[in-house]
């Protein structure tokens, strides 16, 4: 088991190493096999040793990393419930994500590049999941930001590319920021960094410090998951290739923060008010994401929004107290977005690498199956009833509402009405991409079968992924929560008005299908008004943050260089060898090659001497 | 007694700062070598002053060395103002400037 | 008292003739002018007791280094009419120049005259060729080594100086 365990964690950073170093020399489709074989294992030993994390879990230390005094690190894995899930998760959908990858790529010259990333990826995040204490997960955390970086500036040669990886990079580390100081703290406060030994010692603190505490672990989070106010990377980060937005930046990556947060529950709940500031982050940024992905014209766009909201429904989770509906919804969003974002690759595609669904259309007639797992992928976005996402949303929201009071009340009809907002902009895409006519002008390409066949068990789990957490509601055990051992959320709501807010939600499911029916089911060339260009933008949050943040930190570099800089630094040295030169000039003059000048100056000193010999005789 | 030392040694001043004038104002070459024949000469009646003053020989033995001092300073300042004198065409000192800063 | 009037006469004899020396233009007047004031400078050198130095002085200076300036003069071909701009010293280059030298004979002056030792007269005193080759040859037997080796190393320097010259105007005319 143990052996298992190290596997799972190893193999993808040996599958990278392999092609980071040797990939270029390896003859052609060796580096996608070692780098898929590598995930595959890896899913392979999670689910080998999946059987001993119920409980108190498994836990092998690998090697003392860092000592210092009290201080001490160790490289060490626990596969608890909550982990073993998560790595199951993270190993499955990049086993699949891989494979797809291996049809999508298998043009680019810079295959190795992107697989060696791609493994290494993993490799980091499996470390973020296994990770016993707090320093080991930020070092994971670091490297699934280093990797995203390298991947979303994958085509690196345009500009904008390199810019989005860029500014994903530096925003993120913003919140890593938060990360570190909560970190920091903790270690200060308990001289451990454990993650079980500082949940274990939480209860006796002070509930301010832990209020902060909770926060800077939420500042770190919604840097990673892309929440407000530190989710303008994520649009900008579709930039990279496909498969990439499928796994980092819909799957796992940005579940991160959620994953985070879920590991520190028994500190974070311990602070109502973090709690509730969580659940506000998370339900503000579902709405924000929900409203911009309505006016977007890019398929990933779109996409990348309703991820951002998603997610947003997960931090809802964790802030309404429910672990279990959190990680119930994480599994379903993973399953869906990865399917919805590799259809998407395939759409991209069919359509002649078109991105925009102004210019798309008629993809039904296309290829059916990839409309089909297109539009089951929406359906479980949209959350219609019985699929994975709808339960899964309708966990949280329900959660929400049992927590009773005005607040939670509020919370819940931000909720339900950004998941009637939800099933607009499905369906939105939906109609675009599939009904009416292809308007786009490209000869579409074929599909690789590598680019299919991979979506289908995506397709089933995001289907039936209710399954794993069926209320009793509709005759399941709630499987889910009862591996993670959460006996917390037992949601204490009558019979009533659980078949009332499943209705509900039912309602505005069907009531954002109705609407995107009635108004995109023929293709309108609409002339774009004032507020679809604001949400288009993004509530103008790149613009805000330009003038709020960029301008003036511009202006103080400005200033540093051409005022300090070039000004006083400069201007010091340079007057100074200026007085240097000038005085060098005109004593320069004065050994003008006159031997009768030097001869002179030579009596001078003679009479100085003579004049010196007579002061001393005199006195 | 002849006469007072003072006055020996304010005679051989005065030789000493006409051949330094003498170095200082002239450009040419020959002229400024003369100057500092009669500079040593001035030395040299001190010498011989100096000697007569302490009724010892040293003084005057000195004055020989500064003789033969002389005589190799001056054939060597001559050969190589005939050196520069080829070279150049010219005794000035003023053209010999290749020095200056 | 003949003495001492003799050497007042022959100090100003001197005196007079440097100067005349130095205000020359003419190199071959100025050389003249200091053949006479060597000696009258000379005759001073007796005067004070030392026939030997006063030989040499003679010999030495008057007849060899300035025939020798004679020599090389005449070989240069300077003529002093050729740029008398040029050749002389103007107003403007004696101005600080006296200026020094008056300041330098005053600290000099003064120095000698707040000195009790110096004030006291010069004796009669005669050293004797006999004296003066016992004291060179027993206590500066090796300073006249030396100096015998630095007139050596002046001929053969000034040999080197002249040859060098020759052998390149040689080549300089050969190509």
């Amino acid at each position: 088991m143990i052996l298992l365990l190290t596997l799972t964690l190893l193999l993808p950073l040996l599958g990278g190493i392999i092609n980071a170093c040797f990939g270029n020399h390896l003859p052609k489709p060796m580096p996608v096999i070692v780098a898929n074989g590598a995930v595959i294992g890896s899913f392979l030993a999670c689910l080998g040793c999946l059987s001993s994390a119920s409980g108190d879990g498994l836990r092998v230390t690998l090697f003392t990393w860092l000592s210092s005094g009290s201080f001490q690190a160790d490289v060490g894995l626990l596969l608890d419930p909550l982990a073993a899930i998560m790595a199951l998760m993270v190993t499955g959908v990049a086993s699949l994500i891989h494979l797809y990858a291996a049809g999508y790529m298998q043009d680019d010259s810079d295959q190795t590049r992107f697989f060696a990333l791609l493994n290494l990826f993993v490799f980091a995040m499996l470390t973020i999941v296994l990770a016993d204490n707090l320093l080991l997960m930020f070092l994971g955390w670091e490297g699934v930001g280093f990797c995203s970086y390298g991947l979303i500036g994958f085509w690196y040669r345009n500009t904008e590319n390199a810019a989005a990886g860029r500014k994903a990079f530096i925003v993120t580390r913003i919140g890593d920021l938060f990360f570190t100081v909560g970190l920091l703290w903790l270690f200060a406060l308990f001289g451990t960094i454990g993650i079980e030994a500082i949940n274990g010692q939480v209860a006796g603190l002070d509930p301010t410090t832990i209020t902060i505490i909770s926060l800077l672990l939420l500042g770190g989070a919604c840097g990673k998951s892309a929440q407000l106010p530190l989710m303008t990377w994520l649009p900008d980060a579709m930039a990279g290739p496909t498969p990439v937005s499928a796994l980092i930046h819909a799957a796992t990556m940005v579940t991160a923060g959620v994953y985070l947060l879920c590991r520190m529950f028994p500190l974070v709940s311990l602070s109502p008010i973090a709690m509730g500031v969580i659940a506000l982050v998370g339900v503000l940024t579902a709405l924000y994401a929900a409203t911009c992905a309505l006016a977007q014209r890019e398929i990933k766009r779109v996409l990348a929004y309703s991820t951002m909201s998603q997610v947003g429904y997960m931090f809802l989770a964790v802030g309404v107290g429910s672990v279990s509906a959190a990680m119930f919804h994480l599994l379903t969003h993973a399953f869906f977005k990865s399917l919805l974002f590799m259809a998407a690759g395939c759409v991209i595609n069919l359509a002649g690498h078109e991105n925009d669904i102004y210019l798309m259309g008629g993809m039904r007639q296309r290829s059916k199956l990839v409309a089909g797992l297109f539009m089951v992928g929406l359906l479980c976005l949209a959350g219609a009833p019985l699929t994975g996402g709808f339960f899964s949303k309708d966990l949280i929201l329900a959660t929400a509402f049992a927590k009773g009071d005005l607040f939670h009340q509020a919370i819940y009809v931000i909720g339900i009405v950004t998941a009637g907002i939800t099933s607009l902009y499905s369906f939105r895409l939906g109609y675009l991409v599939f009904a009416g006519d292809f308007r786009g002008e490209e000869l579409p390409d074929d599909l690789p079968g590598l680019m299919k066949w991979p979506l289908l068990p995506l397709a089933l789990f995001g289907l039936f992924g209710g399954l794993l957490n069926l209320p009793h509601l509709f005759g399941g055990y709630s499987w889910l929560s009862g591996w993670l051992n959460t006996d917390t959320d037992v949601l204490h709501l009558s019979l009533n008005s659980e078949y009332l807010l499943s209705g509900t939600a039912v309602g505005v499911f069907v009531f954002g299908w109705l609407i995107a029916h009635l108004r995109y089911r023929k293709f309108v060339r609409r002339e774009s008004g004032l507020i679809s260009a604001f949400l288009l933008a993004g509530w103008q949050f790149d613009a805000f943050y330009d003038r709020l943040l960029i301008r003036p930190f511009r202006g103080l570099c400005r200033f540093c260089w051409q005022g300090v800089e070039v000004g006083l630094v400069d201007g010091l040295i340079e007057g100074f060898a200026r007085t240097c030169i000038s005085w060098g000039q005109a004593l320069r003059k004065m050994t003008n090659g006159q031997i009768s000048n030097y001869l002179q100056g030579f009596i001078w000193g003679l009479l100085l001497i003579m004049g010196w010999f007579l002061l001393r005789a005199v006195a | 007694m002849i006469v007072p030392m003072e006055h020996l040694l304010i005679l051989s001043t005065i030789l000493f700062l006409l051949g330094l004038v003498c170095v200082l104002a002239h450009r040419n070459l020959i002229m400024i070598l003369i100057g500092v024949e009669i500079m040593l000469n001035a030395v040299g009646l001190t010498l011989v002053g100096a000697s007569a003053f302490w009724q010892q020989i040293d003084g005057q033995i000195m004055v020989l060395f500064l003789m033969a001092m002389t005589s190799a300073e001056v054939s060597i300042s001559l050969a190589m103002v005939v050196y520069l004198q080829r070279c150049k065409n010219s005794v000035d000192i003023r053209d010999f400037d290749e020095m200056r800063g | 008292m003949t003495a001492t009037l003799l050497f007042y006469i022959l100090g100003a004899i001197t005196v007079v003739a440097t100067l005349l020396a130095i205000i020359q233009r003419n190199p071959v007047h100025a050389v003249i002018y200091l053949v006479n004031s060597f000696f009258a400078l000379a005759l001073i050198f007796y005067l004070l007791g030392a026939p030997m130095i006063a030989a040499w002085e003679v010999i030495i200076y008057a007849g060899a280094i300035m025939v020798l300036f004679l020599f090389i003069i005449m070989m240069l071909e300077i003529s002093p009419s050729s740029d008398p701009v040029r050749s002389a010293p103007g107003w403007a280059q004696w101005v600080p120049i006296f200026i020094l030298a008056i300041a330098l004979a005053s600290c000099t002056l003064l120095l000698t005259g707040l000195d009790p030792v110096i004030a006291e007269g010069l004796p009669r005193w005669h050293a004797s060729p006999r004296d003066f080759g016992y004291a060179l040859f027993k206590e500066y037997a090796l300073a006249i080594e030396i100096v015998s080796f630095q007139l050596l190393f002046a001929a053969v320097g000034a040999f080197y100086v002249g040859r060098l010259e020759q052998k390149k105007s040689q080549r300089e005319g050969s190509s």
